[in-house]
């Protein structure tokens, strides 16, 4: 068995995985998973697999599985008995195995993070990524629904007439809503404001990697709004696979063999 | 004998001529056993929080270390930034000695420079020709161990980093730091190779994050080409003070920088560039002429505070290594 973990910010994403395709798919709260299901040995963190309901794997000299790892903690915190990949490099791997493309760039929008990969032959080109701001990830649109009292799925519905937003930090995009919502704009243009500052903020680095194909990954990416503002904006053809927000879990199971 | 203040590298042949030991304030705040207090108090005295960290920092080391009167202010051919360190100093009683590279490099004008230095200083021609003499002879050692860095693969790119970023004051010691510099030539035949097949080159100001080095050879990539450090060497081979300094690439305009980086990519071997720019430097700018004019892999990473690299820094880094291998 193939198992793939994605220590992402908000949430740990693990995919369960055979040569025949996926088997199961877990997410996890990340406070809750290391308070609860984690324990660290020595340099490495042991993950109490029964715990979270997942079989036990073997991982042993000879053992039949394999463990691949990934995401924001790869840093700091290596699994027991686990091989630890670049967070990049597993999206790429996912995003290729989910779509079967060779050829494409790859938007993922994760917890805080926005990365946008130029992928050539199926292999990485090119890369950025945001750096000292989370204006524009998942946890920004979080916070933005929580100003307009809306759910992430309704957000996800809005993107006509957008209110224009101005305010370049996460935090002040706040205060910028809320003297939007005074001025008496309606809840689902200032919505469709908010999932075009996430565009705004992505568009230079898309357009400094452009491909014909988009492929769009990451918790954001169930967002329906975005996906067309996206394709309209950029005129280019984009795919979201079927498991965006657990894309690099199964990058990792990619890597530990899956075919 | 006194201790001369330099916030970038200035003809020190000058200063030692005159019996004098320059000081680089940049190495003694990164040295410091705690640099982020000498940013700190630099902002409770009312410095921005978005300036350049070394300013910063610069500004704290002078105020501590009172045997330190005079400092030499490059008002041209460094950044506006230092214009306000200066005038912030003046204002504590440190005295400022301005000293400009021209911008288009005219050869009369940076002699009238370097002649109004040694003027102030009052030396002679001919003691500073015997200084750069003095002072090229420990150059070329470093020059050998930049060689070897290379060549050989048997030094780090933290040690190839420290030994050339040292030469813009020899540590206020140039026969000491000679001393040195031969012994740690001679301890690389016993040496070990180092395991790192990704080379890469490192340019822009030395790096605020001091474990860059040593996370990179973790990943599989060693530097072996450090580009402003090498600059410090003065790796030119001129008889004459002012050409010296007029090749010197990094008080002026980004091209001949360019064209050295290029030459040193391919002499060098060298399989992708890592760009340095301080936070909140105008030389960030620069970024979208370096990506235009090479043609190898550029990852351009951004320090701030001091010592150690942030986690998003290393991810990129660990996606480039693996983008490169």
């Amino acid at each position: 068995m193939y198992c793939g973990i994605d220590l992402g910010s908000r949430n740990v994403k693990i995919t369960l995985a055979r040569n025949n395709g996926i088997t199961a798919l877990h997410s996890y709260n990340t406070i809750e998973f290391y308070k609860k299901y984690g324990r660290k040995e020595g340099d490495c963190l042991t993950v109490d697999f029964s715990g979270l309901g997942l079989p036990q794997l073997d991982l042993g000299p000879g053992g039949t599985d394999k463990l691949v790892t990934t995401g924001y903690g790869r840093n700091t915190i290596k699994i027991k008995g686990g091989k630890d990949i670049p967070e990049i490099k597993a999206h790429v791997l996912g995003a290729a195995w989910q779509t079967g493309l060779k050829d494409f760039t790859l938007l993922d929008l994760g917890g805080q993070d926005s990365k946008v990969v130029l992928v050539r032959d199926g292999k990485i080109s090119d890369f950025q990524t945001n750096d000292k701001c989370a204006a524009g990830s998942g946890r920004y649109l979080e916070n933005m629904c929580a100003v307009l009292g809306m759910n992430l799925e309704d957000l996800s519905g809005c993107r006509h007439n957008p209110v224009d937003l101005n305010a370049t930090c996460a935090i002040f995009g706040e205060s910028e809503l809320v003297g939007k919502i005074i001025e008496g704009y309606p809840v689902e243009e200032l919505a469709a404001g908010v999932n075009y500052t996430i565009y705004r903020r992505v568009k230079p680095l898309l357009l400094h990697l452009a491909s014909r194909v988009l492929v769009f990954t990451g918790g954001v990416a169930k967002s329906a709004a975005l996906g067309e503002i996206l394709r309209d904006e950029l005129g280019a053809e984009v795919v979201i696979p079927r498991y965006p927000q657990y894309n690099g879990s199964i990058g990792c199971c990619v890597h530990a063999g899956l075919e | 004998m006194a201790r001369i203040g330099i916030t970038t590298t200035v003809p020190i042949e000058i200063i030692y001529a005159a019996g004098h030991i320059p000081v680089d304030l940049n190495n003694i705040f990164i040295t410091d056993a705690n640099p982020h207090g000498l940013i700190e108090e630099a902002e409770l005295a009312g410095y921005p929080r978005n300036i350049c960290a070394w300013i910063k920092g610069i500004y704290t080391t002078v105020l501590k270390n009172r045997d330190i009167t005079r400092v030499i202010a490059v008002t041209q051919g460094d950044c506006s930034n230092t214009h306000a360190l200066m005038e912030t100093l003046h204002l504590e009683g440190v005295e400022i000695i301005p000293f400009a590279y021209p911008y288009n490099r005219d050869r009369d004008i940076l002699r009238l420079q370097m002649e109004k230095l040694a003027e102030f200083f009052e030396v002679d021609r001919q003691k500073v020709s015997k200084t750069k003499k003095r002072l090229d002879r420990i150059r070329s050692l470093v020059r050998r161990i930049d060689e070897q860095t290379w060549q050989s693969n048997r030094v780090r790119g933290f040690d190839n980093h420290l030994w050339q970023v040292s030469c813009s004051d020899f540590n206020g010691d140039p026969e000491g730091f000679g001393r040195e510099a031969a012994r740690f030539l001679d301890s690389l035949e016993e040496a070990g190779e180092i395991d790192a097949p990704v080379r890469l080159g490192y340019i822009g100001v030395p790096p605020i994050m001091t474990d860059l080095y040593d996370y990179l050879e973790s990943r599989g990539a060693k530097v072996v080409f450090n580009e402003i450090q090498r600059q410090f060497t003065m790796p030119f081979d001129t008889e004459d003070i002012v050409e010296q300094y007029a090749l010197y690439t990094y008080p002026y305009d980004i091209f001949h920088r360019l064209n050295d980086i290029s030459e040193e990519i391919g002499r060098r071997d060298i399989h992708g560039i890592i760009h340095y720019a301080q936070s909140f430097c105008y030389r960030q700018i620069q970024d979208l002429i370096i990506r235009r004019k090479l043609a190898v892999p550029i990852l351009t990473i951004e320090g701030d505070r001091p010592l150690h690299l942030d986690a998003r820094t290393r991810m990129r880094i660990d996606t480039f290594v693996e983008m490169l291998k």
